[in-house]
């Protein structure tokens, strides 16, 4: 073997019950490389690279470090190795200092046992130093920027023995200024020897880091031969592929008052600050901004989640009392959560109880506080074929479907109770693209029968095929308001950037 | 074919996960009929079924709150408070009928406390219960100094210790209680929340369930039913003692689990509490008559609920790695 490999994966396979994850995958990977996996959400990314990480075994094939098989070896013993995985939510402690972020789990000890503050904190200096970073070691974690939290993750890992750190779409926060800086460090620690793992949905900047290119779709491998000189546009046909038919929503354009359907006025409240904004009939109105720019505090603001402390919420000019998630509902307001496993599924539930439940004081009243259990039958049967949601039966206890059926039944919980305005919080997350497509297939068409939607999510390629108008959070406040024409996925960083008022 | 026959193998090994508990149950009845075959005769098995009743009235008041993923620890307390508060206002003169209402309403009040400190206050259910226990317990003492309340009226103690023909009237009060629960448990509204808001509370609470409501009513349903063990208790003795209860304090949580209602929340059915009542009392009237000494009536009876545990805890763990 070319003792030359850092890293070898050889027909690795993963199946998760009957949903095959990946087939027949097969890199390798050197030391000094960047090496690119591009790919849509659910094409396989985060699978591989948690095989390579120990998270969770393949189904079948071999994985080499160093001419080693790990197949034996678990999370931990492969960070002894020097594989780091860095994910995509930061995993600092944000309540320690930097220095002590460094140490996590290998503080150094004086003469008695305890932990030698000074020592450590010196050390830390002149690790960022070298990396060059100007930080100050006692720094609390929670008080840095998103740009410095990212790098002294990978400081954190290097600090470990890194040899290949694996960085999962590390950019989805930055600006694009930010991202720069971020690269101008990883390709120095390459310089030096470290293989880096970079995952990314976005082409550009793949294609300007990488010197080698996978393409991941529906879990199969696309090598790109001499990815310096291939086009974004060949990169993009070959991450889309041809199997799946992406929905193009024909924009709504114009816009009578008579449509307008919800008005917020001056809403202020958790991390929202005098936000007034209107919702007009079957219109999908996409919302950018960065977590904390006050775009998913508005969506949990509007759902009764966060409290509202100021402003009101008029629906055809008539004032919503929305205190709470069940009033949101009883008002017309639905949400879909970010977070699926946290606010959308009921793991002990079927498919068929799942969706029934924001409906169980609505639709499926009766006497006496009874459930009408036929009729809850019928509406999840009808959400089955309407999203096609994949399973043997409604009976099917949710935890057997797939993430991307999953999200249908937590789509079609909501969707059950009519809304007349359905917030979605990233709703693609973590999905197949075959599920998104026919979630947003269904949405689309409920937008035609009067429902308005709000659409959040970073995925700016499918915010542009959805959204008729843009709103761009920032500070607390909204800062741009731009209908869907003539943009693209460059013009909305742009303008992302600039209304985050960088100089 | 040989797919189906390992998916067939699976299914009955399934079926006998599921119902270890009345597996469980026919073996240890089988177990002291071979030991003791006096056992099959009407008379003990119709005590089990008395015996079993204020344990399987427990057993459903625990697992309202287990099914939330907490834990209610007062429900003996709350029995016997509730029982001497009702035969002491029956003793200044309050007509039995109404003595009988009040029992359970002062239980209903007690979990009404419970509800409210641990769902507005957010106090942890585990402490709050163990320390109201305590208060309940204590006044009881204090209150009682000691000493037994007894000399009861028959009316009040019919119930517990009245027949209809040859059959007991306490095993009848223990069924209509499980249909009752059945239903509420899988056919209302209130329940399928329980249910929901045990499985995952943020999700319930999204999907628009008043979860403080819910939590509420649940530790509210707790007391009442407690309470209502405590009357039926109490006219069973005959009497309420300064120690009530005492030995049914952590049975009744071992018939809820060992029934299947899983303690981190949102999985149970009533037929499996009911399964693990009947199996406690099994044991514990079984190995009386078979003779074991009183006092390692205690020791026996932990190890065989010891055994139980370990076979529904691994049948978590096979359904875990299925």
């Amino acid at each position: 073997m070319d003792n030359n490999i850092l890293l070898e994966i050889k027909n690795v396979s993963k199946s998760f019950g009957t949903t095959q994850a990946l087939k027949d995958i097969s890199i390798q990977i050197r030391p000094g490389m960047i090496h690119s996996f591009l790919g849509r959400n659910g094409a396989g990314k985060s699978t591989i690279v948690n095989i390579i990480a120990g998270v969770y075994p393949q189904t079948t094939g071999e994985v080499f470090f160093e001419g080693k098989n790990i197949k034996n070896l678990n999370i931990f013993n492969r960070q002894e190795l020097g594989i780091r995985l860095v994910p995509q939510h930061e995993n600092s402690f944000v309540n320690l200092t930097v220095a002590e972020n460094i140490f996590v789990g290998l503080l150094p000890k004086t003469k008695r046992g305890l932990v030698d503050w000074k020592a450590m904190n010196e050390i830390a200096k002149k690790e960022l130093v070298d990396y060059g970073l100007d930080m100050d070691p006692t720094e609390m974690v929670r008080n840095l920027s998103s740009i410095d939290a990212r790098k002294l993750n990978i400081i954190r890992a290097m600090h470990g023995g890194a040899k290949l750190i694996i960085l999962d779409e590390p950019t989805t926060a930055l600006t694009n200024r930010e991202r720069d800086e971020l690269f101008v460090f990883i390709r120095k620690l390459k310089e030096e020897g470290t293989a880096f793992i970079f995952i990314s949905h976005y082409l550009g900047e793949v294609k300007e880091l990488s010197e080698e290119i996978t393409v991941l779709r529906d879990g199969g491998m696309y090598p790109v031969e001499n990815p310096k000189a291939v086009t974004e546009d060949y990169l993009s046909s070959l991450v889309a592929g041809e199997e799946v038919q992406l929905i193009k929503r024909r924009y709504k354009t114009e816009y009578e008052d008579k449509d307008k359907l919800f008005e917020c006025k001056h809403l202020t409240g958790v991390g929202l600050n005098d936000v007034s904004l209107d919702i007009y009939r079957g219109e999908i109105l996409g919302i950018v901004g960065f977590p904390g720019s006050g775009a998913r505090e508005m969506c949990r603001t509007l759902f009764g989640i966060n409290k509202l402390v100021k402003g009101e919420i008029l629906y055809v000019g008539k004032k919503l009392p929305i205190k709470s998630p069940k009033d949101a509902i009883r008002n017309g307001v639905a949400y879909i959560s970010f977070d699926r496993h946290r606010e959308g599924l009921t793991p002990q539930f079927t498919v068929n109880y799942n969706i029934g439940m924001s409906i169980l004081h609505s639709k499926l009243k009766r006497p006496f506080g009874f459930i009408n259990l036929k009729k809850e039958r019928e509406v999840s049967e009808k959400y089955k074929e309407m999203l096609k949601i994949k399973c043997n039966s409604i009976d099917d206890p949710i935890g057997s479907l797939s993430g991307g059926n999953q999200q249908k039944v937590v789509v079609s919980r909501s969707l059950g109770s009519d809304p007349k305005l359905l917030i979605l919080d990233e709703p693609t997350i973590g999905i197949d693209i075959k599920s998104r497509e026919e979630i947003i297939l269904a949405i689309n068409d409920m937008t035609r029968s009067g429902m308005s939607v709000i659409y959040l999510t970073n995925d700016y390629e499918e915010l542009l095929r959805v959204a008729d108008r843009l709103i761009f959070f920032k500070d607390a406040r909204i800062v741009a308001r731009v209908d869907n024409k003539d943009l693209s996925i460059d013009r909305i960083t742009e303008i992302r950037d600039q209304v985050k008022g960088e100089k | 074919m040989e797919a189906k026959k390992i998916k067939t193998k699976r299914n009955i090994l399934n079926i006998c996960m599921n119902n270890v508990v009345w597996i469980l149950l026919v073996v240890s009845i089988l177990i002291m009929g071979v030991f003791k075959s006096s056992f099959y005769s009407f008379g003990i098995l119709s005590n089990i079924l008395v015996q079993g009743t204020v344990l399987g009235m427990l057993a459903v008041a625990v697992s309202m709150v287990i099914l939330l993923g907490d834990i209610n620890l007062s429900t003996v307390g709350t029995a016997g408070f509730s029982a001497l508060i009702g035969v002491m206002m029956m003793k200044k003169g309050l007509p039995i009928p109404l003595a009988i209402i009040v029992i359970p309403s002062v239980g209903g009040l007690v979990g009404l406390v419970n509800g409210l400190i641990v769902t507005k206050l957010k106090a942890n259910a585990l402490i709050e219960t163990l320390a109201m226990n305590m208060v309940l317990q204590g006044s009881l003492l204090a209150v009682t100094n000691g000493n037994t309340i007894s000399q009861l009226p028959d009316s009040y103690k019919y119930v517990s210790q009245g027949k209809i023909g040859i059959f007991p009237v306490l095993p009848i009060v223990l069924f209509v209680i499980f249909i009752i629960f059945y239903f509420i448990w899988n056919k209302t509204i209130f329940g399928r929340s329980l249910f929901a808001v045990g499985g995952n509370e943020h999700s319930a609470y999204i999907a628009g369930i008043n979860i403080k409501a819910i939590k509420i009513g649940a530790f509210v349903i707790s007391g009442l039913l407690s309470g209502l063990a405590g009357y039926l208790l109490s006219a069973y003795m005959g009497a309420v003692t300064s120690s009530f209860g005492k030995s049914y304090e952590m049975q009744c949580i071992a018939a809820a689990v060992v029934g299947g209602v899983s303690l981190t929340g949102g999985k149970g059915s009533i037929l499996g509490v009911l399964g693990g009542t009947l199996l406690l009392t099994v044991i514990q009237v079984g190995l009386a008559i078979l003779g074991i000494p009183s006092t390692m009536i205690t020791l026996a009876g932990g190890l065989m609920i010891f055994v139980a545990v370990i076979i529904d805890a691994s049948r978590s763990m096979y359904q875990a790695g299925k």
